[in-house]
């Protein structure tokens, strides 16, 4: 998703109406709801949400933990579009012209109520994948007296997709898994092929072959949706085509897995701690309270280039 | 006696089969791709329907005779259903051909989708600027170019 | 069972890398001026398709053959993919019958041709 960092400088209209998708597990009933909320500078669409719970529907559901961006959990479609609640500015979605945010649960995931979806069904097709480290050798992680040393390039070739956190954004945007739920989805697929492509880890073979089914890559046609919501850049679609490309070549023969090229024995004696330097201590007479009240600008265009 | 507790149940929210054929089920930003996806699905299915009357049709001569094979291509001039089931028959295998060419670089060979990046500003997936997305662009030009051409040669 | 990847490999990507070949060939062959006629009309002319069909009746079979299986299967992967799977057995009986029904009416058009009265 394109993150534009000056999104939160922006001044938001004064009043926003939230259209809100609402569920009733017991009766069944779908419906919409309508609140008016003031707005502020800075204001997310999961403060809005959380500050009208707190002041004019108590009964509204949605989950949500760290509120900036790491936990996954806020995950909804804000005007059409997955994303997460506390990482959408107000101001990016709502303008002068049209104050107006329609907020729905996350489609391809059953609705527990309101904004709150079960995640069950995508766990499950998570852990499925084994996303962990798999060594012939299970001593080697279990005793942890050895680290694995890669190259700079062989880390950049997986490190994006590492930065997953598992928020469904991915999975919620895909047109096959709208009507294939045996499908493993974006998220799935990226773990196998980040630990396809990680030379440290050995099972490749089993998880190239375990995902040679119906569910596996082949169902992808790169609709690119995933990548296009996914908040972390994590960018699914490019991991589920190189995914299918290697199982491809590996059938045929031509796949080769890059292996650990060393493993670092661990260091003899460890060194004594630094103190932090100057500048990483609070400035001397700095007035947090003022600085509160009256924030500097943000100085983004410098602090970009 | 307290009322008895009704059983909640989970609302299935997958939009189903109509996600394959229409894009703007969701309303996501910069994703041509999902166009692409919903129109190569749209003309290959028709396509695949189409070939079976067009295996039919061509096969006239081996299975009725050259007589009626005259008489069929004699409803070929102007604008009739056999020049306007050619024209939207061409186009959509015009599209189909050249995203598919697009489909095979990227998911068979797995090129064209951008290397692995370490994010930043403004935090755009490497595939969404990689050359399949060159490739898509050339792709509509392409098709409605092809398309506007094969018009003129079939109408003209 | 083939495995999935066996399948896509012949059935979507080796077969779709042929149609696209045979494909343009297909479609240049009822360009006018490519064939020395005056309109689309013409290149329909019996002449010229009868000389089509017998002088390059292998190439327009595996033209047939391929778009069929490349079609068919296709068509396959969409409906299990919208009914989840369900109905698998039935689906992939159909498109067979349908595959040997039409691949055996193009054989037919290629290799019962009637000579030009």
């Amino acid at each position: 998703m394109t993150f534009d960092p000056k999104a939160a400088t922006k001044e938001p209209p004064k009043k926003v109406v939230f259209r809100v998708k609402r569920y009733n597990p017991e009766t069944g009933k779908t419906w919409w709801d309508e609140y008016e909320v003031e707005t502020y500078r800075g204001m997310t669409v999961l403060d809005a949400l959380l500050k009208i719970k707190e002041e004019l529907d108590h009964t509204l559901v949605l989950r949500y933990s760290c509120r900036m961006g790491v936990c996954g959990s806020c995950g909804m479609i804000i005007n059409g579009m997955p994303r997460l609640a506390c990482q959408t500015q107000v101001a990016e979605v709502a303008s002068e012209a049209r104050p107006v945010v329609t907020v729905e649960p996350l489609k391809n995931h059953p609705v527990v109520r309101d904004l709150l979806t079960d995640f069950t069904a995508f766990f499950d097709k998570h852990r499925s994948v084994k996303p962990y480290t798999i060594r012939k050798n299970k001593e080697e992680l279990e005793t942890g007296d050895m680290e694995f040393l890669m190259t700079p390039e062989e880390h950049s070739e997986l490190y994006e997709y590492t930065l997953c956190i598992a928020c469904g954004l991915c999975y919620s945007a895909c047109p096959v898994a709208a009507s294939d739920e045996r499908f493993l989805g974006p998220q799935a697929l990226t773990y196998v092929w980040r630990y396809v492509a990680d030379p440290r880890d050995e099972a490749w073979q089993e998880r190239l072959e375990a995902v040679d089914t119906e569910e596996g890559p082949f169902s992808c046609h790169f609709a690119a949706s995933c990548s296009a919501v996914c908040p972390k850049m994590v960018d699914p679609a490019a991991a589920i085509q190189r995914l299918r490309s290697a199982l491809i070549k590996y059938r045929m023969g031509l796949y080769k897995k890059k292996k650990i090229a060393r493993k670092a024995e661990p260091p003899k004696e460890f060194k004594e701690r630094k103190p932090l330097p100057p500048e990483a201590k609070l400035v001397e007479g700095a007035d947090l309270e003022a600085l509160e009240k009256e924030p500097p600008e943000i100085p983004v265009d410098s602090l970009l280039s | 006696m307290g009322e008895e507790r009704v059983k909640a149940r989970a609302l299935e929210n997958r939009p189903g089969w109509i996600a394959s054929i229409n894009p703007w089920v969701l309303k996501i930003k910069n994703n041509p791709e999902r166009v692409a996806f919903v129109l190569h699905r749209v003309t290959g299915v028709l396509m695949a329907l189409i070939i079976m009357a067009h295996i039919f049709v061509t096969g006239t001569p081996a299975r009725v005779g050259w007589e009626a094979w005259v008489e069929e291509i004699s409803k070929a001039h102007g604008i009739t259903a056999v020049t306007l089931y050619f024209f939207f028959f061409a186009g959509i295998a015009w599209f189909h051909g050249l995203n598919g060419i697009r489909l095979i670089l990227t998911e068979f060979f797995g090129v064209c989708i951008g290397k692995p990046e370490k994010p930043k500003p403004p935090y755009l997936a490497p595939s969404l600027k990689a050359c399949q997305r060159r490739l898509l662009y050339l792709v509509f030009a392409l098709w409605a170019v092809l398309w506007v051409l094969t018009g003129y040669i079939v109408f003209g | 069972m083939p495995r999935k990847s066996v399948i896509q490999t012949w059935f979507q990507y080796v077969t779709g890398i042929l149609l696209i070949f045979l494909l343009t060939w297909h479609l240049l062959v009822r360009v006018p001026w490519l064939r020395g006629v005056e309109s689309f009309a013409d290149t329909l002319a019996p002449e010229l398709v009868y000389h089509e069909i017998t002088a390059y009746g292998v190439l327009l079979l595996i033209f047939a053959y391929a778009a069929l299986l490349h079609g068919f299967n296709g068509l396959k992967n969409v409906l299990l993919e919208w009914t989840s799977g369900r109905y698998k057995g039935l689906i992939t009986a159909i498109i067979v019958i349908l595959f040997f029904i039409f691949a055996g009416l193009a054989t037919y058009t290629v290799v019962g041709v009637k000579p030009l009265g």
